[in-house]
């Protein structure tokens, strides 16, 4: 397997709702985006693999077979990858195989969404659509005619973490105290969502319960338009286009991925519903593959739907213990952008927990949502000089489907 | 979202005019959007689970089970092992008892197809406990004691099995009760049908009168009547009040009073008017102030301090709820 890196990334403002572009010009300008970034040409980006979760929203059945020309990819090989919350995960993951494998030496790797063009005609508002055309990810027989929703399926998952472990994602303060850290990341991006709003502790507890008790409106990721693309190259062309740029290539040091069975049960294969094992397992094999171990990452950009399932997440991707995860909060783990400079890096003890703003201030185009992540956490890297960040995504029924990305910041690459 | 034998398989009202419209972005400048639809009719096949959903009917819950490594699927989602090199599955009868495997969430906002039945639980049963390995049925809950609300339906406890009357061969044609909600002489029935238990309106609660309540009243009162005006000067908090009709009794520890909903304005009378659809309990009346501050009638009724008779006088809160907002939004542009 060849040696793959992070060559340049591109991402939009992400916004409620676009009503100046449609998702061709919102590919295109990510797409455009990094392409500047690694000063190259679409010329020499040798294939695409695109991250679009749901026909439904972009109300197309083959939506990328309608923006291979208009960003430039006519004629070379295209790949779509659909994997629910995780499909940019999966997208990064296959387009990095592409490169690892020898395929090809230079990918575009590009996702997005266009969700909030759905429109319920009842209510008169979209909301309902948009949650109705997610609840479409749940099966036609058992599942979506019981009412199933993104948010009572990661719910369900918390409150059976909550059953085995209580008294830890159940502290309303410290997920209160969660959000106005990422609020005060989201208010550094300047592409985020939400970059303007003053979110406290006091408006989260008393902000509306969405699926009482662990998720309350402010606690919840949004529903967003917008794209973003990464350029992956083999060793050579990353040097080679390192040159070019003056920023250091960012390596893919080690990637897992795991995706849990759809039903949940007792023993066998079946899901256990108080934990989130595809979180845990694509972390270990990514780790292991880097040879790496948690303590020795500072920067995680994690996929945080919901705050509950975020401190889970945490746990599950061993940074802290599983049923004191409370501990990110109640030790000062999770650090408070506020409280660092802007190329400083986290000391020890400490970590920057989705600095972007997360999914929950910075934005959730969900087939992009991870090269988001992967956007800002080599940002932050390069910026901060960190040597080693994490990349996570998740996606699908009760958090099932679960990726993992280390990331490595290019030894001799100075700023 | 039970649609009814014969009824059409999209609501009627589940539809949009065709136009295309004007919208303004954020840069000032106008951009049109067309109205469409992604809709698609199935005749959809049960196929491998035709079994299962036609057990149902019978008022049988059935499983797939397998001699080799003894585990018991439910519902009985295939008839090969996955677990054995896919031997072949066998059908086995289930009690009609199970245990809920984790604590339940309550869905407030449903999704467009579900509007009308929130409150809701949805939630996993261990249905063959007695097997070393099992799946848990994904499960409609509901409670004989009023709203599906947080508290009841928590890991561990034991739910019966009840079939609707009418079955047409759907998930919905089941739902799990307590079991403590069960009359003693029907716990072992099987099927026991939902006529046979009472979900008929529960005893609302006791207010306990006195006079800090009764200035919390008039507070509340004055509160919301100075929402009603602001209403009379908001277009957003109009279009949501449109199309609503609604005369609803308030019996509080403070006194009582009624929400007359009409015309795309709302307005409070004080007692309790004759003609009401029904009558809400809060024996706290500050609940209303801190509506009308932003706090949330909904929220009210999932914590419990505003007790409801039944589903459908649910369905008016989430639309009070944004009336503060509304109200406060289109003020603040006025302002600017």
């Amino acid at each position: 397997m060849r040696k793959v890196g992070i060559v340049g990334a591109g991402i939009t403002e992400c916004r409620g709702r676009w009503v100046e572009a449609t998702y061709w010009e919102l590919f295109q300008q990510a797409t455009r985006r990094a392409c500047e970034d690694a000063k190259v040409t679409v010329d020499e980006l040798d294939s695409v693999v695109y991250g679009i979760y749901n026909d439904i929203f972009e109300h197309q059945a083959i939506p990328e077979s309608s923006l291979t020309g208009l960003i430039g990819m006519a004629n070379k090989p295209g790949t779509r990858v659909t994997s629910g919350g995780a499909t940019g995960f999966y997208a990064m993951r296959t387009a990095v195989m592409e490169v690892a494998s020898g395929v090809s030496d230079c990918v575009l790797c590009v996702g997005g969404e266009k969700a909030t063009d759905c429109f319920d005609p009842r209510s008169k508002s979209a909301t309902p659509m948009v949650i109705d055309t997610i609840a479409k990810s749940w099966d036609p027989f058992y599942e979506y005619p019981l009412g199933a929703t993104a948010s009572d399926s990661y719910m369900q998952m918390c409150m059976g973490y909550d059953d085995t472990y209580p008294g830890d994602i159940s502290d309303s303060d410290v997920r209160a105290r969660m959000i106005e850290i990422l609020c005060h990341s989201g208010n550094r991006n300047p592409y985020a969502q939400r970059r303007e709003e003053s979110v406290t502790v006091d408006q989260v507890k008393a902000s509306r319960w969405i699926i009482a008790p662990f998720l309350r409106l402010l606690e919840a990721c949004m529903y967003t338009e917008g794209a973003g693309a990464i350029v992956f190259a083999s060793e050579d062309k990353a040097r080679e286009i390192a040159e070019r740029t003056g920023q250091p290539p960012v390596w893919i040091r080690g990637i897992g991925a795991a995706n849990e069975s759809y039903s949940p049960g007792r023993g066998g294969n079946y899901k256990p519903l108080n934990r989130i094992a595809s979180d845990r397992i694509a972390a270990e094999r990514a780790y292991q593959a880097a040879g790496v171990k948690p303590s020795d990452i500072k920067i995680i950009e994690a996929h945080d739907a919901f705050v509950a399932q975020l401190m889970i997440t945490m746990g599950e991707l061993g940074f802290v213990p599983i049923g004191k995860t409370r501990k990110l909060i109640d030790e000062g783990i999770m650090l408070d952008p506020k409280d660092l400079a802007d190329d400083e890096a986290p000391g020890d003890g400490q970590l920057l927990i989705n600095p972007s703003g997360g999914l929950i201030f910075g934005g959730h185009f969900v087939g992009g949502s991870n090269m988001f992540s992967t956007w800002s956490c080599r940002r932050e890297m390069i910026n901060r000089q960190i040597p080693l960040g994490l990349v996570h995504g998740t996606g699908a029924i009760n958090a099932c489907f679960g990726g993992a990305m280390v990331l490595e910041l290019d030894e001799g690459g100075a700023r | 979202m039970t649609i009814p034998k014969g009824q059409p398989a999209l609501p009627v009202d589940f539809n949009l005019e065709s136009e295309v419209s004007e919208i303004e972005g954020r840069d000032g400048e106008t951009y049109l959007q067309f109205t469409t639809h992604m809709v698609t009719f199935y005749k959809q096949t049960y196929g491998e689970h035709s079994r299962f959903f036609m057990a149902l009917r019978d008022g049988r819950l059935i499983g797939a089970h397998c001699s080799q490594c003894k585990q018991v699927m439910v519902p009985a989602a295939t008839w090969h092992c996955p677990n054995c090199n896919f031997a072949e599955m066998t059908e086995i009868d289930l009690p009609h008892r199970g245990v809920l495997a984790y604590t339940a969430p309550i869905t407030i906002f449903p999704s467009a197809s579900f509007l009308g039945d929130a409150p809701f639980a949805r939630g996993y049963v261990d249905v063959a406990t007695e097997a070393p390995i099992a799946s848990f049925l994904p499960s409609r809950l509901r409670t004989t004691t009023g709203l599906e609300r947080p508290g009841i339906f928590v890991k561990g406890i034991e739910l019966k099995l009840v079939f609707e009357d009418e079955r047409q061969g759907s998930i919905r044609d089941i739902f799990w009760v307590p079991m403590t909600e069960v009359p003693q002489g029907l716990r072992d029935k099987k099927p026991l049908l939902a006529s046979e238990l009472d979900f008929t309106t529960p005893e609302p609660p006791a207010v306990h009168k006195d006079a800090v309540k009764a200035a919390a009243l008039k507070e509340a009162i004055a509160a919301m009547r100075k929402l009603a005006g602001d209403v009379g000067k908001s277009r957003r908090a109009q279009a949501d009040l449109a199309g609503h009709e609604h005369l609803v009794g308030v019996n509080t520890g403070g006194g009582d009073f009624s929400i007359s909903v009409a015309d795309s304005r709302f307005s409070i009378v004080e007692g309790l008017s004759a003609g009401a659809e029904h009558t809400l309990v809060a024996d706290d009346p500050e609940i209303f102030t801190r509506w009308v501050h932003d706090g949330s009638l909904t929220d009210a009724a999932v914590e419990g301090t505003l007790w409801l008779p039944h589903k459908e006088a649910f369905q008016l809160l989430p639309i009070l709820d944004r009336l503060p907002r509304s109200t406060r939004r289109d003020l603040r542009d006025e302002k600017k």
